[in-house]
């Protein structure tokens, strides 16, 4: 019976695993793991024996992928990272994301330059899914001020959503072999036509449970003053899909920004969402004072949740893997900063505590019940 | 009258050049510090890494092969880059040194 929570928290110089009994009371740190290598992305796999994983990115001897067999004591090297094919000519640059695949084995990695890998054996050896690494735009895709990277895989049944900065939202229904471009409604104010077909810089996706067909967006917003060619460009930060990803809407009415990079879905509510608005020019808290905001109706409204949290003079930044929500029946959300902090919001973010205030900058936290 | 000291020695036998690994690549050739190779070009010094050693050339080459932007090999006491690249020629008793490049952060 699962009767704890683990968080991994991937930071500037290695990875860290929380560990706390249901209560929440107190968590216990250990790590770092990998020592002193970035770690952009984490996965928790709770499928059978938990097992953990995280990209440990050394920009002198290249990607690696760690995995933990023992809830996170214990960290070895898979037998392989990701890699292009020798005749590619790409390189590998960052691995920005590890996901569970659909057999209790595989899993999928989103990498710079953005592209696609999957492992059918826990990690130890990786193919490049051609369908989207190969796709005809993908040569067309800019990087981002992050680089090029493709962040964000979410599995909904045979269809599977990828985001990518600055490539847009692609969308496969046959179980992840071929891919489309599905960005209707995803604006880029940062190119003269703001609705491309693609080359959107979206920042994370989610998908809700019990609500087929519904997904969220945090977009690159931050618009509203545009006054160039083409006219303003307000909201397009925030939205939501009612289709599968087909059409996009602006849901970001009511938050004092929409630029942001994380959003998080609540396990057992579709309608409730949360996203921690920045100011779009320095991608930190406005005016100083931290907030997350949190929607119960979809989007039509917002409120700011902030009790805990520090009242001025507080300029960090919450990166779009920086935030997660466990599973339990009255769920705690867990934010990590560029400071180093590592925040928990409990009762749904009503109330916040710094867990840990002196970590390294904090770039994922993934939250799991095991 | 003082002990006769040995005559120095070369690192490596007079027919190999001698690869300086550092220490958090060492765990990619069992530990060790040096390896003596018997080649006459510092790119069949990564060649016969790639072979001998795989896990230590990706390290140091991604998979295009070329080598990584924060990797320096020295050639002696020279930088590829100052000599012929991976086109240097080596002689026996060189030392091919890798390092990483300056950086912090």
């Amino acid at each position: 019976m699962a009767d704890r929570i683990i968080l991994t928290i991937g930071t500037k110089k290695g990875l860290f695993v929380a560990e706390s009994s249901k209560t929440r009371r107190g968590f216990m740190l250990r790590g770092p793991f990998g020592h002193g290598v970035g770690v952009y992305s984490a996965l928790i796999d709770t499928r059978g024996t938990p097992r953990l994983y995280a990209s440990s990115c050394n920009p002198f001897f290249g990607m690696k992928v760690l995995r933990s067999t023992d809830l996170g004591k214990t960290f070895k090297e898979t037998k392989s990272a990701p890699a292009f094919p020798k005749d590619d000519g790409r390189a590998l640059a960052n691995i920005w994301s590890i996901e569970a695949g659909k057999d209790k084995k595989e899993l999928l990695c989103g990498v710079e330059p953005a592209s696609l890998f999957k492992s059918r054996d826990g990690g130890d050896s990786w193919e490049l899914v051609p369908g989207i690494s190969n796709h005809e735009h993908s040569r067309k895709w800019q990087p981002g001020n992050g680089g090029l990277c493709m962040h964000t895989i979410v599995r909904d049944g045979n269809r599977v959503h990828l985001g990518i900065s600055t490539g847009g939202h692609y969308l496969s229904e046959d179980g992840g072999e071929t891919f489309s471009a599905a960005n209707k409604g995803v604006g880029a104010g940062f190119m003269p036509d703001p609705f491309p077909e693609f080359g959107q810089c979206v920042h994370k996706i989610v998908v809700p449970k019990g609500a087929p067909g519904r997904l969220y967006m945090q977009n690159h917003g931050g618009w509203a003053e545009w006054d160039g060619p083409g006219g303003r460009r307000p909201d397009i930060g925030v939205l939501r899909s009612d289709d599968h990803g087909h059409t996009w809407r602006s849901i970001a009415k009511g938050l004092p920004s929409d630029f942001g990079f994380p959003i998080v879905v609540h396990p057992h509510n579709p309608d409730t969402i949360y996203v921690v608005p920045l100011e779009p020019m320095s991608r930190t808290c406005p005016g100083g004072v931290p907030a997350v905001w949190r929607s119960e109706n979809g989007g039509g409204s917002w409120k700011k949740l902030a009790q805990g949290l520090p009242k001025k003079e507080s300029f960090f930044t919450v990166l779009r893997h920086g935030m997660d929500i466990d599973e339990l029946s009255s769920p705690a959300l867990y934010f990590g900063t560029t400071t180093g902090q590592l925040w928990i919001g409990r009762d749904g973010g009503e109330k916040w505590e710094c867990l840990f205030d002196s970590l390294p900058p904090i770039h994922c936290v993934k939250a799991a019940v095991v | 009258m003082p002990p006769q000291l040995p005559p120095a020695r070369p690192r490596a036998h007079a027919t190999t050049i001698t690869v300086n690994v550092p220490t958090p690549l060492r765990n990619c050739c069992s530990g060790a510090s040096e390896l003596a190779l018997r080649v006459t070009k510092l790119s069949a010094v990564l060649e016969e890494l790639e072979q001998r050693y795989p896990k230590l050339h990706r390290s140091i080459c991604d998979e295009t092969g070329a080598v990584r932007r924060h990797v320096n090999l020295f050639v002696n006491t020279n930088h590829m880059r100052d000599c012929n690249g991976l086109g240097t020629s080596l002689e026996p008793g060189d030392v091919v040194t890798i390092m990483t490049a300056v950086s912090g952060g």
